[in-house]
């Protein structure tokens, strides 16, 4: 079986990625929730923070390598790119959920509240609805080659779209409701810093190596079914000859 | 055929089909004045608060109706093989989506155009002085509704299930449009001075440039085959 040189390439190096990231989250975790000092407003809840805003920002990012792979698909119409967008796309929407949920967790004792329709959060949730589109979209196409150009012309849509979302949420939230409250409600001492930039590198290094693990999947998963298909078409003109 | 023949032809192709069969505009017609009357049984409609939510009772009836149309645009292409001819034209596939954009935007304009007096009649609203900004942003908003939504008619055509995915992949995509018509459309039968919403219809337009350019340019990789 031949095996697409980018795997061949990724495996290598795979392991260190992940082994890496259980490294760097168990010691942010572990400076994180025992070492650091709470906050001295918000107390022991600050710790969710350790969570949230890594997942948040790797959420971001996730879309970020949607767009620029769905652009390099139009372009050089590379299949295990495609395969990479469906899996960063996954991924995003699964780190994005738990940002999500992790911020209600925090907002509610904090604020009092578990949503509130304040701009950054509303956008961020409609980056979210644009990625469960983009997924749904890809479950409804049965044709592959179909399934990819559809999908990156969403996906770059979305690009374009998302930072006119986000301004025109803002000036209409600005309208209607002057900031109550601040997001940045943590002081940013070095002891809250370190354990903060261990998960972030943690959870990056986690979503990087899963997005690897699960392109190599999807990739396996199209060559599995492009042969089953080759099989089954064989076997059918041998059939008909009989 | 030069480019600009091509949109014409497709134009009036799609404006001749409709006043034969008129199944598309009566359709949204009688679609729009339903949901007319289940907001107006949904909500309790003292004076104060319908001068509060008409506008985005308005525009939620508008986009709605739209999407019915968008719909149809394509899918009445798939019977006798009209996808396929389109597919087959020389021409950029550009001019095939302008064509498709102003037939869709014509359509779902004069559905709006037809619909806004019911809107006067049964919520007791005072647009008189006010009609002429009403109908801009009507025009900018329904570009922006247009330019996406056929993109997306065309992309959602071919796969199960399309008749639920417009809908789904359209609204986030065009929440830009839906806050600035709907705080325009306030702002105007509120009666307030154009300077205090301007940047609402700036928005549109923006909006509508941004999106026809791009759409334009991304509707070649659907029309591929």
């Amino acid at each position: 079986m031949i095996i697409h040189r980018v795997i061949r390439k990724v495996q290598r190096f795979q392991g260190w990625f992940g082994g890496g990231a259980a490294l760097f989250i168990i010691a942010g975790l572990y400076i994180g929730l025992v070492d650091s000092p709470p906050d001295y407003y918000q107390g022991e809840v600050v710790r969710i923070m350790y969570v949230h805003v890594p997942l948040a920002h790797t959420s971001l990012f996730a879309y970020i390598v949607l767009s620029v792979g769905s652009i390099w698909y139009l372009w050089k119409r590379d299949p295990i790119v495609d395969n990479m967008c469906h899996a960063v796309a996954a991924l995003g929407a699964i780190f994005t959920t738990l940002a999500l949920a992790t911020g209600m967790i925090w907002g509610k004792p904090t604020w009092n509240t578990w949503w509130t329709w304040d701009a950054r959060l509303t956008s961020y949730s409609v980056m979210l609805l644009i990625l469960i589109s983009y997924l749904m979209l890809r479950t409804f196409i049965d044709d592959h080659e179909k399934e990819a150009r559809y999908a990156a012309v969403l996906a770059i849509l979305g690009l374009v779209d998302l930072p006119i979302i986000h301004f025109s949420v803002e000036w209409w939230r600005t309208l209607h409701q002057p900031q109550s409250f601040s997001m940045r409600g943590v002081s940013m001492s070095s002891e809250i810093l370190t354990p903060l930039l261990c998960m972030s590198v943690g959870m990056s290094l986690l979503f990087s190596y899963m997005l690897m693990v699960r392109t190599q999947l999807l990739y396996l998963d199209r060559l599995l079914h492009a042969k089953k298909g080759r099989l089954l078409s064989q076997f059918h003109m041998s059939q008909s000859d009989s | 055929m030069t480019f600009f023949n091509v949109i014409r032809w497709i134009v009036w192709k799609d404006l001749v089909t409709e006043l034969r069969s008129r199944e598309t505009m009566s359709s949204m017609v009688f679609f729009a004045l339903i949901v007319i009357f289940i907001f107006s049984f949904s909500f309790s409609m003292d004076q104060q608060a319908a001068r509060e939510v008409i506008a985005g009772i308005i525009w939620v009836a508008f986009a709605f109706t739209g999407i019915i149309g968008l719909g149809k645009s394509f899918s009445t292409e798939l019977q006798n093989d009209c996808l396929e001819a389109l597919q087959m034209v020389p021409e950029s596939k550009g001019a095939i989506y302008l064509g498709k954009v102003v037939a869709n935007f014509l359509f779902i304009f004069v559905v709006e155009i037809l619909l806004f007096p019911m809107f006067v009649i049964f919520f007791n609203l005072d647009v008189v002085e006010e009609i002429s900004i009403l109908l801009l942003i009507f025009f900018l908003a329904t570009v922006g509704l247009s330019a996406v939504g056929t993109l997306f008619s065309a992309l959602t055509v071919q796969i199960r299930a399309r008749e639920v995915m417009l809908p789904i992949l359209l609204l986030p995509m065009v929440i830009p449009v839906m806050i600035a018509a709907v705080e325009a459309t306030k702002g105007a039968l509120n009666g307030d001075p154009l300077t205090m919403y301007s940047q609402w219809l700036e928005l549109l337009a923006i909006f509508d440039v941004i999106f026809t350019v791009v759409s334009f340019w991304l509707f070649e990789f659907v029309m591929d085959n």
